[in-house]
C-alpha cells in the first residue's frame, strides 16, 4: 500500500484468451501506467513463470488448457503466500467462489471491464473490495 | 473462414466462454451440483461443408433444443445432446421425485428449459459484450438422427454459415457432450465481424 520502494508494481495476466489478457492490461494501464506487466497463456506457463521472476500482483482464468487457474493459483499461491491473485472468472458457480476465498485469492466474475479489473486492483492495493 | 481473423474468433470464443459460464452457474443451481465446463472450442464453416465428423458427436440419436434469434442480426440457434446425455440432465433437474412415466411427459418441457437457460446464457453474453440486441422465440424440442439434423442444416435457405462451439459439461461425474450450432446468413456474419471489430476497438 505504501510506496516503500521505487521497484516497480509486477503484474501476471493469466489467460487462454489474448483478447481478455490485451483488455486486462489494458485497464490496468490506464490506472497504472508504471506497472510492468507479463502475460501467460496457461497455468502451466504462470506456474513456470513465477519460479523465474517475481510479481506482486497476478490475475488468473479458471477454464483453460492444461492445468486449470484455480490449480495453477493453490501452487503459486503455497510458494509465494505474499502474492496477491485475483481469479477472474466466466465460470461464476458457488463452488468456485468458495474455494478461491479459501486459497486468500479474490474472485472477479468476467467479463472484463473497466469495473472488474478496478475490483481486482482494489484487492490487490489492500482497499476493501 | 474468409473474412474472420482469428482475433475474432479468439473475442468471439471469450464472449462463449462467459455465456457457458453464466449457463454453468445456472444449472448448478438447479442441480444442486457443481458443473463443470471444458474450455469451449469454437469453429466457423459453410454449411455445405457442415458433416457427421465436423459435429464429431458419437451417437447418432440427439436431442435438438432450436431458438431462432431476431434483431442486430438473425441466426437459428440449436443446441445438441446425445439423447442419453439429454435424458440424465432431466433427471437431474427433476430429482428423484419423478416417476419414468412422468418424466416422459416432461421430457419436452424440461428439455426446452434447459436449452432456454443455455441459449439465453450465450446471448446475454453476445448482447453485453458486443452490444448486438436480439430477441429469441420461444424454444422448440425435437429427437432426431445426426444425419437427418445435418441435411437440415445444408437445406437451410439463406443461412450460408455455421458457428459450432463444441463444449462438454459434468455434471455429478456424468459427462455430458453438447454442441450448440448456430446458422448465419452471410448478411449478419458480416454485422457479427463489424461488432466484434468495434469490441476490439475499444481495447
Amino acid at each position: 500500500m505504501n510506496s516503500e520502494s521505487n521497484a516497480k508494481i509486477s503484474l501476471l495476466i493469466v489467460d487462454d484468451s489474448r483478447v481478455s489478457r490485451m483488455m486486462i492490461r489494458a485497464f490496468a494501464l490506464d490506472k497504472h501506467p508504471d506497472w510492468q506487466i507479463t502475460e501467460a497463456a496457461s497455468g502451466d506457463e504462470a506456474i513456470k513463470l513465477v519460479e523465474q521472476q517475481h510479481f506482486d500482483y497476478c490475475t488468473m482464468d479458471i477454464n483453460m488448457p492444461g492445468t486449470l487457474g484455480i490449480v495453477a493459483a493453490e501452487q503459486i499461491l503455497e510458494k509465494f503466500p505474499a502474492m496477491r491473485i485475483a481469479i477472474f472468472s466466466a465460470n461464476i458457480q458457488e463452488s468456485l467462489r468458495s474455494r478461491a476465498a479459501e486459497l486468500g485469492a479474490n474472485f472477479v466474475a468476467k467479463p472484463v471491464t473497466e469495473k472488474s479489473v478496478g475490483q481486482a486492483i482494489a484487492f490487490f492495493k489492500g482497499e476493501t473490495v | 473462414m474468409d473474412n474472420l481473423t482469428a482475433l475474432h474468433i479468439d473475442a468471439l470464443s471469450e464472449v462463449f466462454n462467459i455465456g457457458a459460464g453464466r449457463a454453468a452457474a445456472s444449472l448448478s443451481e438447479i442441480v444442486s451440483e457443481e458443473v463443470k465446463l471444458s474450455v469451449p472450442a469454437l469453429e466457423f464453416r459453410k454449411c455445405a461443408e457442415f458433416n457427421e465428423k465436423v459435429l464429431s458427436l458419437d451417437q447418432s440419436q440427439l436431442g435438438v433444443v432450436r431458438q431462432q434469434f431476431s434483431g442486430a442480426l438473425n441466426a437459428e440457434a440449436s443446441l445438441l445432446f446425445t439423447e442419453d446425455s439429454a435424458l440424465e440432465i432431466m433427471r437431474d433437474m427433476m430429482g428423484s421425485h419423478i416417476s419414468i412415466e412422468e418424466l416422459a411427459e416432461f421430457e419436452q418441457e424440461a428439455m426446452c428449459e434447459l436449452g432456454n437457460i443455455i441459449l439465453n446464457a450465450c446471448l446475454s453474453a453476445m448482447s453485453d459484450m458486443l452490444n448486438i440486441q436480439m430477441e429469441s422465440s420461444l424454444p422448440s424440442y425435437t429427437v432426431c438422427n445426426a444425419e437427418q439434423l445435418i441435411q437440415d442444416i445444408i437445406d437451410t435457405p439463406d443461412q450460408e454459415y455455421i458457428m459450432i462451439l463444441h463444449i462438454d459439461l459434468e455434471i455429478e461425474r456424468r459427462q455430458v457432450n453438447g454442441k450448440l450450432i448456430f446458422l448465419f446468413s452471410s448478411s449478419s456474419l458480416s454485422t457479427l465481424r463489424i461488432r466484434i471489430d468495434a469490441f476490439l476497438n475499444n481495447i
